[in-house]
């Protein structure tokens, strides 16, 4: 691993981050609020910062190799976020580090989850700016499933394989940016279209815009204290709700629907486990809330259902309804999605279901070799076989992801909270959902936890953003070896 | 298939439960004799039932396939508890049939969930029964566990296949009884040194008998509404942890140092990583138990251990309702009743070898990431793991997960509020007995609903097989050809 190049990169980064805040800073201005001053303060410092850390560049930069850009996805992560809190604390909105570190991981690792009580009297230069983090945070997600997570095997390496290019072994750079450049155009069309139709639903275009931005990149961060429940309109709730579902599907696939394949939808093993997944959660959560009638007929049931668990699937974490309040069994149903999460290749958390299919079909695999232990049962996925090392691979992962929620929840039943709001808080923060249930339901939010808890919380959302392994890796001390 | 074989063994099953029974009206004259008629009757039409079909039936007791051993092993267990449950259904002690099946199942899969509100009011063949279930049960899944599931290659078993000496590969008969009859002697020896040491330590020879069954086959049932607390004696607790610390080992390894090797303990890397985990989360909960007064500090640290070894072995004895303790311990304690002791053991939940494997899976993914090229083995007590094992330990894994994930939904559609729906079904597939919550460590499970008791029976008999032995018979594959 070359440090300097690593630095480097890093240093690019924020420049753009810091280039990009000069938008909120605009519009602040626009409306003529006090946060345009602590906005261009902060972009001043996060470009300067950026710019000094580029110089380190070495002459000659070279091919990036696995370890550089292990590093370098780390290392930003862990960064950007810092030079993101820059605005909540210049403008006194989240005065201590703590908070405002913790509201800014969450928006670049689209989670959602945020400390602030009450979003509502921010300024609209912060507003903008929170959720442009999770604008910002999604682009670096799709980079970071062609570039890295090839590399960690399964994630990826079969999901580009529909038409968009994959990297070659251990060089990052060929390739890559073509990749990229196709995806984040899917990416900006999806925001553009959402932005339309929110406008024409007749959402204020200040809030569609933050609102585009947080479905796309599954974010969560709404400008309203009742998130998407705010404007408690029929048409409004089924476009976000489209629209979580569709950013939670791998995104080669809208490529290759926009490149005139809409079939390939349908050829897609993960694409028809999620949507079944969704289908089973929505009938079953229908039918618990509407039984207990908390949110009125099977009509509104059915309605809080669609949009609560797409929300919940695709990692997005809006709400139109507080389903911290519902019936045990649908809040057991939605604590469980938060695990497989959305598709793998999208900008969605959690396991994916990707891994969730390759799991069950190793459990059926051996279930039957039980009956025929000569025989050899080829495992496959979308047609192609698939070797056993990738489920041991998934196994890997798999250990890895428990165990991270497992001394999350531990660490934060230690800072005082109670069992469900300690495990929902890991598990949503570590899929990168936002709101959990108990004391950090949808409609509670993260400031009362104590700090050491907010710390714990920012690193698993950071952990599982980028799939645990690739953070790991780094404190491994094989990996600062030659 | 063979539908006839398959009745011969479950008849030969009902035919040695009966006779088994037949002791607990022998407890019943010597003492209080209330319960003497349902403890014989139910006796009577085990033997009668069970030895009619057989004797019908035993000349095809010796064609038994792959197929028909999966269906002998899920039905035996079931078999077991319908005439197990007679008792208690006839003396009226536990009227409701949905009610006795629970007890009786909990019984025979050592899991020690109790749907009784009162113990002490039972009649002593009754109660005696009730523990001896427990014992049948542990003697049941020994043979399981060393001998047939391995055959059976379920879940990555063939990890633990049973090294007594002696037996070789090739006949399979031979070999289930001879490993069998040796890790019995072992149960045996255990359970007698056991009764009397809590008579040294001052228990009466009923409760000492009835204790002994439960500690070692893992189970928890107790003739006391206070479990172990009632007896207030440092001594008793001590003595039952060790036991119940031994029965969580893997019994062949107790054979080994009976027959003097005392070192196979040592170099067995699963005893090892089990004796951590107990250091380890009984240092953590120590710290998590409510301090009262300095003079309490052996009670503390009694209490901490007694409750982390009953949990880890998945016994589920109490001495403290580890309720009060503060959440993180609960969560602990939840850990712990999922990951279970050693395999080879009379204990329940995932088996510590398999999170072993899994452990060192996972860490080989680490290395494989920065050295993509180099093939690295799983290696386990010095021997290289395949392929296809890790694969049976991952998806034994994930079909645990998603067990527990599912029926968590399901008791908590029947009314249970989170925690406890969670607590019950890893109390319930980990064969604990106390969960968490509405049915914590003092409470019981009588108040679930009729349709939840099914649910956590269902349970149980998957969780005490393995998973694999259950659920492979709703495969397609296994009805096909």
């Amino acid at each position: 691993m070359r440090i300097r190049i690593v630095l480097a990169v890093v240093g690019y980064l924020l420049l753009a981050v810091g280039t990009a805040m000069i938008v909120p800073a605009g519009v602040s201005l626009a409306y003529g609020e006090g946060d345009a001053l602590a906005l261009l303060a902060s972009a001043a410092s996060t470009a300067a910062s950026g710019f000094l850390l580029s110089r380190v560049r070495p002459k000659r930069f070279g091919d990036l190799q696995t370890r550089d850009g292990l590093a370098i996805v780390t290392f930003a992560w862990v960064l950007v976020p810092a030079f993101g809190a820059l605005p909540y604390l210049f403008s006194g909105a989240l005065p201590n580090l703590t908070d405002a570190y913790f509201e800014s991981v969450s928006g670049f690792t689209t989670t959602g989850a945020s400390v602030v009580t009450d979003v509502e009297v921010l300024p609209h230069g912060l507003l903008l700016w929170r959720s442009l983090t999770h604008w910002l945070g999604g682009m670096g997600i799709i980079v970071l499933y062609i570039a890295i997570l090839p590399m960690l095997g399964v994630a990826a390496m079969q999901l580009f394989k529909a038409e968009v290019a994959g990297p070659t072994k251990d060089k990052l750079t060929p390739r890559v940016a073509e990749t990229a450049r196709v995806l984040w155009g899917v990416y900006l069309l999806l925001t553009v279209s959402e932005c339309v139709l929110l406008l024409v639903a007749g959402m204020p275009a200040f809030d569609a815009v933050c609102h585009s931005f947080a479905t796309i990149a599954t974010g969560g961060f709404s400008v309203k204290n009742a998130s998407i429940g705010f404007y408690d309109s029929a048409a409004i709730d089924a476009i976000v709700t489209l629209f979580m579902l569709l950013s939670g599907i791998n995104f080669a696939l809208h490529f290759a629907a926009l490149s005139g394949r809409p079939g390939a939808y349908l050829q897609n093993e993960e694409l028809k486990f999620y949507a079944g997944v969704y289908t089973a959660a929505v009938v079953v959560v229908t039918v618990a809330v509407s039984a207990s009638g908390i949110e009125g007929g099977i009509g509104s049931a059915f309605r809080a259902a669609t949009f609560n668990v797409a929300s919940i699937m695709s990692c997005t974490g809006f709400a139109t309804s507080d389903f911290a309040l519902w019936v045990p069994v649908a809040q057991v149903v939605l604590l469980v999605l938060m695990f497989p999460g959305g598709c793998a290749g999208s900008t969605a958390g959690g396991m994916k279901n990707l891994r969730v299919v390759l799991l069950v079909k190793g459990v059926t695999t051996s279930l039957r070799r039980l009956v025929n232990p000569n025989a050899v049962i080829p495992l496959r996925m979308d047609g192609a076989a698939v070797e056993k090392s990738v489920l041991m691979q998934i196994g890997g992962f798999m250990l890895l992801y428990l165990s991270t929620f497992l001394i999350g929840s531990i660490v934060l039943t230690e800072s005082g909270l109670d069992l469900v709001s300690a495990t929902s808080a890991t598990a949503t923060c570590l899929a990168g959902v936002g709101p959990g249930l108990g004391s950090v339901g949808p409609m509670s939010n993260y400031a009362h936890l104590m700090p050491l808890a907010k710390w714990a919380l920012g690193a698993v959302m950071i952990l599982g953003r980028l799939e645990i392994l690739t953070v790991i890796v780094v404190f491994y001390r094989g990996f600062w070896k030659a | 298939m063979s539908p006839k074989s398959i009745l011969a063994v479950l008849a030969f099953i009902i035919l040695a439960i009966g006779i088994l029974m037949a002791s607990s009206v022998l407890v019943s004259l010597l003492h209080d004799g209330k319960d003497l008629v349902p403890l014989a009757l139910s006796s009577g039409a085990s033997i009668v039932a069970g030895g009619a079909l057989w004797f019908v039936l035993r000349k095809h007791r010796n064609e038994v396939g792959i197929r028909d051993g999966f269906v002998i092993v899920s039905l035996g267990w079931v078999a077991a508890s319908l005439f197990g449950c007679l008792p208690f259904v006839l003396s009226g002690a536990i009227p409701s049939f949905t009610d006795a099946f629970f007890e009786t199942m909990s019984g025979f899969t050592t899991t020690g969930a109790t749907i009784l509100t009162d113990i002490e009011d039972l009649p002593y063949g009754i109660l005696y029964w009730r523990s001896l279930t427990q014992w049948i049960g542990g003697l049941g899944i020994i043979l399981l566990s060393v001998a047939i599931l391995p055959l059976l290659g379920v879940g990555g078993m063939q990890l633990f296949k049973a090294e007594v000496p002696g037996v070789t590969v090739e006949k399979i008969t031979p070999r289930i009884s001879q490993t069998a009859r040796i890790l019995w002697l072992v149960y045996v020896l255990l359970t007698l040194l056991q009764t009397l040491l809590l008579l040294w330590a001052g228990l009466p020879l009923f409760d000492a008998v009835c204790h002994a069954f439960t500690t070692v086959s893992t189970g928890g049932f107790s003739t006391k509404n206070a479990s172990i607390a009632y007896y207030e004696s440092p001594a008793v607790e001590i003595i039952i942890i060790i036991f119940m610390f031994l029965a969580g080992v893997n019994f062949t390894l107790h054979y080994r140092a009976l027959k003097g090797e005392f070192t196979s303990y040592l170099r067995d890397g699963e005893f090892k990583f089990y004796v951590l985990l107990i250091v380890g989360v009984t240092v953590l909960v120590f710290f998590g138990i409510p301090t009262l007064t300095s003079s309490e500090l052996g009670w503390q640290i009694r209490a901490g251990l007694f409750q982390v070894v009953s949990i880890v072995t998945t016994t589920g004895y109490v001495t403290a309702d580890y309720e009060l303790w503060v959440p993180a311990v609960q969560l602990l304690l939840l850990l712990m009743m999922l990951s279970g002791a050693c395999a080879g053991s009379t204990a329940g939940g995932i088996k510590l070898v398999r999170v072993i494997v899994l452990l060192k899976n996972g860490l080989n993914q680490m290395k494989a990431l920065l050295h993509p090229r180099a093939v690295i083995p799983v290696r386990h007590n010095g021997r290289t793991v395949g392929q296809d094992i890790i694969v049976d330990v991952l998806a034994f894994l994930v079909l645990y997960i998603t067990l527990f994930a599912l029926a968590t939904i399901v008791m908590s559609a029947t009314g249970l509020d989170m925690v406890s729906a969670a607590g019950s079904v890893a109390a319930t597939i980990g064969n604990i007995g106390p969960g968490l919550g509405s049915v914590g460590a003092i409470d019981n499970y009588a108040h679930v609903p009729d349709f939840g008791k099914w649910v956590l029976t269902f349970c149980m008999l998957t969780g005490r097989l393995e998973l694999f032995t259950v659920l492979v018979l709703f495969t397609p594959s296994f009805w096909r050809r």
